[in-house]
């Protein structure tokens, strides 16, 4: 029986030994391997005392390593915690002290931008590294020996509605928050996705999505579910991806806006010849019009399916492929196994054309944020529609996406209820950026906006107050000392200088206000 | 016509003003842009971008590796072959 994240691999491990499960770069990893290595690290971490819902942090780039650590984890019935390998020591710092990981699984040269700051997080036993540092206080191992292969299976006492991921997304408001997902969400999710993708044990598909991404850690699961094969790339230039795409024989990969408009610049040589793609996925954040075109035209032999989904549902929507000539725009409906409801104000059922809160209900709604009890239940709620025998445990999902349906039920999307920003894929919250830009500098006030950008979705553009209306500032170093804390894409692209903030009667900044003003590119 | 070191001059001035990254770890023109993980993928389009407006070449297919992206000096010297291939 399947109920648990690692028995995808136990399955696959058993059907297909000797298939390729995991390759990164030179590094190919058969499922026997994988699975082996897995339970070579699952032991270790036993006798590293880690315990059932143990957090156990993960901050590699892409390698052999990543899929291992994540899976091990599970392995010993702990929760694995994934980090976007670009983030900075301010944002990994916040996540292992949200979390509590007693654990953290990293790489050395990580690890040394980590070292000032790394023995001052609670909680914290061991790192576990490809090179163990001699600086930090805490316990260090060596990742590649604590990972020896183990033919044995060692089972976890877990079961599958326990917590098995914690995926850090931003919000509107505050610092990333941790979505908790069980083994059952995960499992559906790959499940579902690989259902209406049609994967199958021959297709080898592009990892470019990073793990830590509800999304790019769907697509691991869904390879894992189906014996396929996923290609692992760290990449700078649109013609790498296109390059391992024809080496590697790729067959499928999801990807982001930006990452389309990389691959659709001539020089990737995206369409120079035909390429095994038998599909490509796009999501975090709507597709650009004139990307969807040429993508078509180079592509003319690959599926599209435009997919949507927010974190704290997984996955929720897409448009089928044959749909994408009628309507270029939509989000599609709802996934298998899902209802897509759009909400009004008043709490009843959209009308076509009728714009409303998208409401995600079915297997892939998450636990909610953790720590975070009264968050989630603003997000979390029950089902707005009450009918005989649905039980009040049963939540829904509210996204905070205002969208509408034509009449045959295709979704549209129409902005967000808050104010929170997507650029290059990534959630970023406007006070997170806001709070970095007064405490490194000589701002009273700052307020952060999303602007349409046509590669990356949304740039950020910030207006600030300088604590000393006689002091003349530059810009410029402002953006230099945040420089130092947040990752570029969380970066705004141009800092205003202003002497007052548009407020609301309730005396909050008016961003809708702002927005419109940064967009007009009015200075000042 | 620009020599080498007034490219590279104007390109790191660049850079340091559009990554602070590089500015705050003080990158020199030749340290790594690439591997130390300054620039990412779209950080080369941007100083792609950058090129061709601020010294009118026209980068081709081929100048897309990462041999000239990966320092301030390597991309200062395969700009300034442009600048002269377009000049003659």
């Amino acid at each position: 029986m399947r109920f648990l994240i690692e028995h995808m691999l136990r399955d696959s491990a058993e059907r297909y030994p000797n298939k390729d499960a995991i390759v990164a770069g030179d590094a190919r990893l058969s499922y026997s391997e994988f699975a082996q290595r897995v339970t070579g690290l699952a032991v270790s971490l036993r006798k590293l005392n880690i315990q059932r819902q143990d957090r156990v942090a993960v901050f590699l780039t892409p390698s052999t390593d990543l899929p291992i650590a994540i899976f091990g984890a599970l392995q010993t019935g702990a929760v694995f915690v994934p980090m976007h390998h670009g983030l900075f020591p301010e944002q990994v710092v916040h996540i292992l002290n949200d979390c509590g990981a007693k654990i953290l699984i990293t790489d050395s040269m990580r690890l040394k931008k980590l070292a000032p700051v790394i023995d001052q997080v609670d909680h914290l036993e061991t790192l576990i590294v490809d090179k163990v540092l001699t600086k930090s206080k805490l316990q260090q191992h060596d990742f590649a020996e604590l990972s020896l292969p183990i033919s044995d299976n060692i089972k976890s006492c877990s079961i599958g509605k326990d917590l098995a991921a914690i995926l850090y997304t931003s919000g509107s408001t505050g610092r990333p928050k941790g979505v908790m997902l069980s083994h059952n969400n995960i499992i559906a999710g790959a499940e579902i996705v690989s259902e209406y993708l049609s994967i199958r044990s021959t297709d080898r598909l592009l990892a470019a999505l990073p793990f830590s991404f509800d999304a790019g850690l769907n697509h691991l699961m869904t390879t894992v579910l189906t014996g396929a094969t996923t290609v692992m790339l760290e990449f700078k230039f649109g013609r790498e991806i296109v390059k391992k795409i024809m080496d590697e024989g790729i067959t499928g990969m999801g990807g982001v806006p930006s990452l389309w408009s990389l691959l659709a610049q001539p020089s990737s040589g995206l369409g120079k010849q035909p390429l095994p793609l038998r599909y490509i996925t796009n999501t975090g954040g709507a597709m650009p019009q004139h990307i969807l075109t040429k993508l078509r035209s180079l592509l003319p032999a690959t599926d599209i399916f435009l997919m949507y989904g927010l974190t704290e549902a997984f996955r929720s929507t897409y448009l089928p492929p044959s749909q994408l000539g009628r309507r270029p725009t939509s989000m599609g409906k709802a996934i298998p196994n899902t209802e897509i409801l759009v909400v009004n104000r008043n709490g009843k059922l959209c009308q076509p054309g009728e714009e409303g809160e998208l409401v995600h209900h079915g297997p892939t709604v998450s636990l909610g944020y953790w720590n975070q009890p009264e968050l989630t239940a603003k997000v979390l709620r029950p089902h707005p529609i009450t009918q005989p025998g649905r039980t009040s445990g049963d939540m829904v999902c509210y996204s905070g996406d205002i969208v509408k349906t034509d009449e045959s039920g295709y979704l549209f999307f129409v902005g967000r209820r808050d104010n929170q920003i997507k650029s290059a894929g990534f959630r970023i919250s406007p006070t997170e950026i806001e709070d970095v830009i007064c405490r490194l500098n000589p701002i009273q006030q700052a307020a952060v906006v999303g602007v349409p950008d046509a590669v990356l979705g949304q740039h950020l553009v910030a207006f600030a107050i300088a604590e000393d209306p006689a002091e003349t500032l530059d810009p410029k170093e402002i953006l230099a000392k945040c420089g130092s804390a947040l990752p570029r894409h969380m970066l705004p692209r141009r800092i205003v200088l202003v002497d007052d903030l548009p407020m609301t009667p309730s005396g909050k900044v008016d961003y809708p206000k702002l927005t419109v003003r940064a967009n007009s590119g009015v200075k000042g | 016509m620009k020599n080498i070191d007034e490219i590279t001059t104007e390109v790191l001035n660049w850079v340091y003003e559009k990554f602070p990254l590089a500015k705050n770890n003080k990158i020199s023109d030749n340290d790594s842009l690439l591997e130390s993980g300054i620039v990412d993928s779209l950080g080369i389009l941007d100083i792609v971008a950058f090129l061709e407006e601020t010294f009118s070449i026209q980068l081709s297919d081929e100048d897309m590796v990462a041999d000239h992206f990966e320092t301030v000096r390597s991309i200062a010297s395969f700009t300034h072959i442009k600048i002269s291939g377009s000049n003659m």
